[in-house]
């Protein structure tokens, strides 16, 4: 018999559900106005309470689009942390109901497990051991993956993450939220002619919040001499901030693959959109000889489908949790 | 009370006169523009207070929670450190649960509270940061805020 899990992910912004089979993704669905229509509602602004509203029909939606019925699941997995508590206990509550009416284990997975492991959700998988480096709006970080559920945080950001770097400079251009897509679609016409100073931080670990101060008075100053400065150098002030933020994120992770001889790099997480950071990750794969993996785009965002992808592989390992299960705010990998 | 600052490095002063002027009051509020300091203030506050964990931005997680154990109460305490940077209005501070943090008896430090005024409790600090020639900081303290 096949393995079938339904997954759920909470923790933040997004509700999402996924099913898989045996390893592989049958559906992953995230809350949207499509979804919400079959109910005659809209999707409710970012909020705990949102995922109440969102969870059952994005759930039903992920059943669906399977194509199976949930009497033939085998188990579900959940977000347990980290997290916000009120969002996760939403995804949480709903997994030990539908666990008790239908009689099959829950399976508790670490959201920024899930990320890394966003690379088994389809081809190419990266070999065992790999380098993953995990950047979000919320995280950075750089992780060890010796096996699946095997890993070791090797350095994070001690303050801002790469993403909050690129979202506050795009508020201090006056850019629309999230900023991140529009940096990086300005950055694509300018040049990177303006230098910003590296952080001086430990060998593996991240700040970003120096650089932030420093976009600003850097900012100041020059829209004090023109204050048309922005105006008439977005483009530019773009392509360097987004050059130093990725130029931080890549000498980081070489020096981690020197330093561990790991030759199979990945990256993962929402910023890994950024067109910037996978040409530079490609680029620095081909000259020193590294394989490098980057995820679609679909499973680098807060989605139901690495939750699941985790999941399957707990379940080999028959990894249950019982109803006494809570979430947690913070977890490490 | 006003303290003005050069440099980074006297961070740790302003610490120490904050935590005095706050005289027991656990629910702190940080104003001030992107990159006024606002996390790095509350870095130096934790450090102070013997937080283990690292204190890291909490705008996209909107609330990151640290415990440090308490001489005088011989007990582990939390800290509750919040960024309402990206909500957008009242109610969604309401949807993370806000009043559950600015009510308990744990530290709430709380970055862009502008959209939580109504909430606020009487019994609290303000903190304003402003800069002055790029690496100046004045702090402006209030607290106490009746009726």
């Amino acid at each position: 018999m096949s393995v079938l899990i339904l997954a759920i992910e909470s923790s933040c912004d997004d509700t999402s559900a996924s099913v898989i089979q045996d390893g592989e993704v049958l559906s992953n669905c995230i809350a949207n106005q499509e979804i919400h229509k079959l109910y005659g509602g809209v999707v409710p602004e970012a909020a705990s309470r949102a995922h109440q509203v969102n969870i059952v029909p994005v759930v039903d939606a992920a059943i669906k689009k399977a194509g199976i019925k949930k009497e033939n699941l085998s188990a579900i997995a959940f977000t347990r942390g980290p997290g916000l508590i009120g969002s996760l206990l939403v995804g949480v509550s709903f997994a030990k109901a539908f666990a008790m009416s239908l009689e099959i284990p829950m399976i508790e997975v670490n959201h920024m497990q899930a990320h890394i492991l966003a690379h088994y959700a389809e081809e190419p998988k990266p070999p065992l051991p790999f380098l993953c480096l995990t950047v979000s709006g919320g995280h950075t970080q750089i992780v060890k993956v010796t096996d699946h559920l095997k890993m070791e945080l090797l350095g994070s950001t001690i303050d801002d993450a790469a993403g909050e770097a690129f979202d506050k400079t795009g508020k201090l251009l006056g850019l629309d939220y999230p900023a991140g897509p529009l940096i990086d679609k300005y950055a694509k016409l300018g040049e990177p002619i303006f230098k910003f100073t590296e952080p001086k931080v430990g060998e593996l670990d991240f700040s970003f919040s120096g650089l932030k101060t420093s976009i600003l008075y850097f900012l100041r100053k020059n829209i004090k001499e023109n204050p048309k400065f922005i105006e008439e150098n977005l483009n530019d002030i773009c392509a360097s901030v987004q050059a130093r933020i990725v130029s931080i994120l890549l000498k980081k992770l070489k020096i981690a693959a020197q330093k561990t001889g790991i030759k199979h790099l990945a990256i993962a997480g929402g910023v890994s959109a950024n067109s910037a950071l996978r040409s530079g990750l490609e680029e620095m794969g081909k000259e020193m000889g590294w394989k490098t993996y980057i995820p679609r785009f679909e499973y680098c965002t807060d989605n139901a489908a690495m939750i699941a992808v985790t999941g399957y592989y707990k379940y080999l390992k028959k990894d249950f949790v019982g109803q006494d299960v809570v979430p947690v705010a913070r977890w490490s990998v | 009370m006003e303290i003005t600052i050069q440099s980074i490095n006297e961070l740790e002063e302003v610490v120490k006169a904050l935590l005095n002027f706050s005289a027991g009051r656990k629910k702190i509020m940080f104003y001030g523009e992107i990159g006024a300091g606002k996390t790095t203030f509350i870095q130096n506050i934790c450090k102070h207070l013997g937080v283990k964990e690292a204190v890291v931005s909490p705008t996209f997680s909107l609330v990151n929670e640290y415990t440090y154990h308490d001489e005088s109460l011989q007990s582990e305490q939390y800290v509750h450190h919040l960024d309402l940077y990206r909500l957008k209005n009242e109610q969604e501070a309401l949807d993370i649960g806000i009043e559950d943090y600015l009510y308990d008896d744990y530290y709430c430090f709380i970055e862009w509270a502008e959209i939580i005024e109504h909430w606020l409790p009487d019994d609290l600090v303000k903190i304003y940061i402003n800069i002055f020639e790029d690496s100046g900081r004045t702090f402006t303290l209030e607290k106490n805020f009746k009726g």
